[in-house]
């Protein structure tokens, strides 16, 4: 089953290191091979032409967001709590802080009016504005598309363990940026506090 | 009669190496499996790294490489074509070192923290981690896969050289 080292050592001149690379080819293809089946038969399998950049990591896990965050250490927050928080004239002074969790282009088409943009994929173009307001504000709303969306649990996550944000002021909005629209609140464009805001997200 | 080229107590480093090359291949089936079981997370932080706008690219590199990881880690383990295996294992080692430094300093510098303070989820497998504990880690798997590479390991192996020839040829040198 196994045989001397140093006779291995001896014997890895000359056309051993030919032998080496032909063998670490041969592994692999053979690797390449065995990952495209194993991908094509498991119910967890990428497609390879599909566009992924909207769907949810952990959509095919069938927990539920809330114990997902719960097992984070998050907290979800319901529609009418983040309404509150949105009224709240703390808001107006940055010590409830609003964070929108989705790419530069959504944000850009709307977001809740004064929210700071945060894509946790991109925490290098973000961390350097939004960690002074974090480390100001009090209590800090992370929200994305909604759904089952997970960009905000990122977002959440990197704020906490990266930049030294406490957990308790974190809050995961679950319902989202589609639940806040249809709801009629207000949604404002371009750049954060840009003022163009327009009712119902109309 | 001929006398072995290592002393005898090189059952010890037998079983050492063995040690080196289950804890490597075991590593790499974990870090693999952790990625194969969130496709979908594991593409959205590869996404991270800027390595193409393509996305069938992305997918693609999604698809294969944690299954890729769990095929040579399996081989490792098991003692199929080690050396193969191997150099294979530090050649991804080299390359996920080298873009998770390059984000780590962009992070760093982005934040202004210490870069031991850096803390992200490369997309390695293990969620979140230190900088400096992830690139201390990949330091000692690289020697481990290095270390492979230079013969060691052999106990215990189903097939150390992966062609038919290679294998005669091992059965051939034995004392």
């Amino acid at each position: 089953m196994s045989d001397n080292p140093a006779q291995a050592g001896a014997r890895g001149g000359g056309g051993g290191l030919g032998k080496l690379l032909m063998e670490a080819l041969w592994v692999a293809a053979a690797g390449v091979a065995f990952a495209l089946l194993v991908n094509q038969i498991s119910p967890r399998g990428l497609r390879l032409g599909r566009d992924y950049s909207e769907a949810q990591p952990d959509a095919l896990s069938g927990e539920s967001l809330e114990d997902r965050l719960k097992a984070q250490g998050l907290h979800l927050i319901k529609r009418p709590e983040v309404e509150q928080l949105f009224r709240d004239p703390r808001r107006q002074r940055n010590a409830i802080l609003f964070i929108d969790a989705r790419d530069e282009d959504a944000y850009q088409k709307g977001h809740i009016p004064g929210a700071c943009e945060f894509f946790p994929y991109y925490p290098e173009k973000y961390v350097a504005a939004a960690r002074p307001l974090c480390d100001f504000a009090d209590q800090i709303v992370v929200y994305c598309a909604g759904g089952e969306c997970e960009d905000s649990q990122a977002a959440a996550i990197y704020l906490r363990d990266t930049t030294g944000v406490p957990g308790e002021k974190l809050f995961v909005y679950g319902g989202g940026m589609s639940e806040w629209e249809a709801a009629g609140l207000p949604v404002e464009s371009g750049e954060r506090n840009s003022g163009a805001i327009r009712e119902g997200g109309k | 009669m001929k006398r072995p080229l290592l002393p005898a107590d090189c059952a010890a480093v037998d079983a050492v190496t063995v040690a080196a090359r289950w804890l490597l291949g075991g590593r790499f089936i974990q870090m693999g499996l952790e990625k194969a079981l969130h496709p979908v997370l594991f593409l959205k932080l590869l996404e991270q790294y800027h390595m193409t706008q393509s996305s069938l690219a992305l997918n693609g590199i999604a698809i294969v490489l944690p299954w890729f990881e769990i095929f040579c880690g399996l081989l490792v383990v098991a003692g199929i074509a080690v050396r193969g295996a191997a150099l294979l294992l530090a050649g991804l080692l080299a390359v996920f070192t080298a873009v998770v430094l390059h984000r780590a300093l962009a992070i760093q510098a982005a934040g202004a923290i210490p870069f031991c303070a850096v803390r992200f989820d490369c997309g390695c497998g293990g969620g979140a981690e230190f900088i400096c504990a992830k690139l201390r880690e990949n330091a000692a798997m690289f020697l481990l896969a290095a270390w492979l590479l230079a013969g060691r390991g052999r106990a215990l192996c189903v097939r150390y050289n992966w062609t038919a020839r290679g294998a005669a040829q091992a059965r051939d040198a034995k004392p």
